[in-house]
């Protein structure tokens, strides 16, 4: 059979473990973002209220986590979509590097963008 | 009652592609398919290739798709199918040998791979005794017959051939769920692979071809969680 070590302690299980923790994570956070956004007028979406709210540290976690959390989610859920399919090696092996490229260029977008305030 | 058979028929060492050939048969209700596939082997197309063994649900040999359902043909009524025309194919995700038999040998090197044995260091005083409530973890386990039926069903075996497949999961969950077995991890290492357990996303495909009514996806999330504790 194929490669086998690309998760942590050569096993599959923490992988697939992380996969659903940061599922139930995202959608917790998602919804809370999606209320916050888009349903609360005051402290809504507006610039000013953007500023304000992240001048606050432990805003700046919980968007920095969801970074974090967001990108692995979404790209090992990829990897998941792509190993389903039997491919040669050095094919699953470049799109891993360009998903993980991708996925550092996007932590560094978020971030920037979270420290920016 | 008059039903028509629509029959994919291919010759490997001939045949470019497959193709279908029809078969009116006047059957009863209560008929078996397989009845009819003999019926028509024996009345009208004598080169018409199928398995069967034992005909009565428990050598899983004749394994097939009635109307893009994985069944068994032995245990199918013509009542259950409710069609005047019955469209049958080989199993899916399988290389086809002759019409309806498909080449099982990737299926069997599959299975052999999560060690289908019971692993035991010493011999046992007299015999091995296992508790009731032991053995009702495998109560479902050992049914399988190894038709092949749920693999040949399962799209993550169509997308990727190097999945080892629900048939060997079921067979790994057997021995590694066992009390009997002394080596367990032997049985669990050998589906945690890229191309192992993990490979599984509950489609429940396998479930519904199931022809023994085993849970395989039910089984399948017990190894899955029985690797998390093992690795935490």
């Amino acid at each position: 059979m194929s490669y086998k070590h690309l998760g942590s302690r050569n096993s599959g299980a923490p992988g697939w473990l992380f996969q659903r923790i940061t599922g139930i994570v995202l959608i917790v956070a998602m919804v809370g973002h999606y209320i916050l956004m888009h349903y609360t007028p005051t402290s809504g979406h507006s610039f000013a209220s953007t500023f304000e709210r992240m001048q606050n540290p432990l805003w700046k976690v919980f968007y920095l986590s969801f970074v974090v959390v967001g990108i692995y989610h979404g790209l090992n859920g990829v990897w998941g979509v792509v190993r389903d399919f039997k491919m040669k090696r050095w094919l699953s092996m470049t799109i891993l590097g360009a998903m993980i490229i991708l996925g550092i260029a996007f932590a560094v977008f978020g971030f920037m963008n979270v420290l920016v305030f | 009652m008059q039903v028509t058979f629509s029959i994919q028929r291919y010759d490997s060492s001939k045949d470019k592609k497959p193709y279908r050939q029809e078969f009116k048969l006047d059957v009863e209700p209560t008929d078996r398919i397989l009845d009819c596939l003999d019926r028509i082997k024996w009345d009208f197309e004598g080169s018409l290739t199928y398995r069967r063994s034992c005909s009565h649900g428990i050598c899983g040999s004749d394994a097939i798709n009635i109307n893009g359902k994985n069944m068994l043909a032995c245990q199918v009524l013509i009542q259950d199918i409710k069609k005047k025309r019955i469209k049958i194919d080989p199993i899916p995700g399988m290389p086809i040998i002759k019409d309806l038999v498909v080449d099982t040998t990737d299926f069997f090197a599959k299975y052999e791979v999560v060690k289908p044995y019971l692993i035991a260091k010493n011999p046992p005083p007299k015999e091995r005794f296992q508790s009731v409530a032991d053995r009702a973890l495998i109560d479902e386990a050992v049914n399988c017959i190894l038709c092949g039926a749920c693999t040949s069903s399962c799209p993550s075996m169509w997308g990727n051939p190097n999945y080892l497949g629900p048939a060997a999961m079921l067979k790994a969950y057997r021995f590694a769920f066992d009390s009997r077995d002394e080596a367990p991890a032997e049985h669990l290492e050998a589906i945690d692979t890229s191309d192992g357990v993990w490979r599984c996303h509950t489609i429940f495909n396998c479930v519904e071809a199931c022809p023994k009514e085993i849970n395989l996806t039910w089984h399948i999330s017990q190894l899955k969680k029985k690797m998390v504790e093992r690795e935490l």
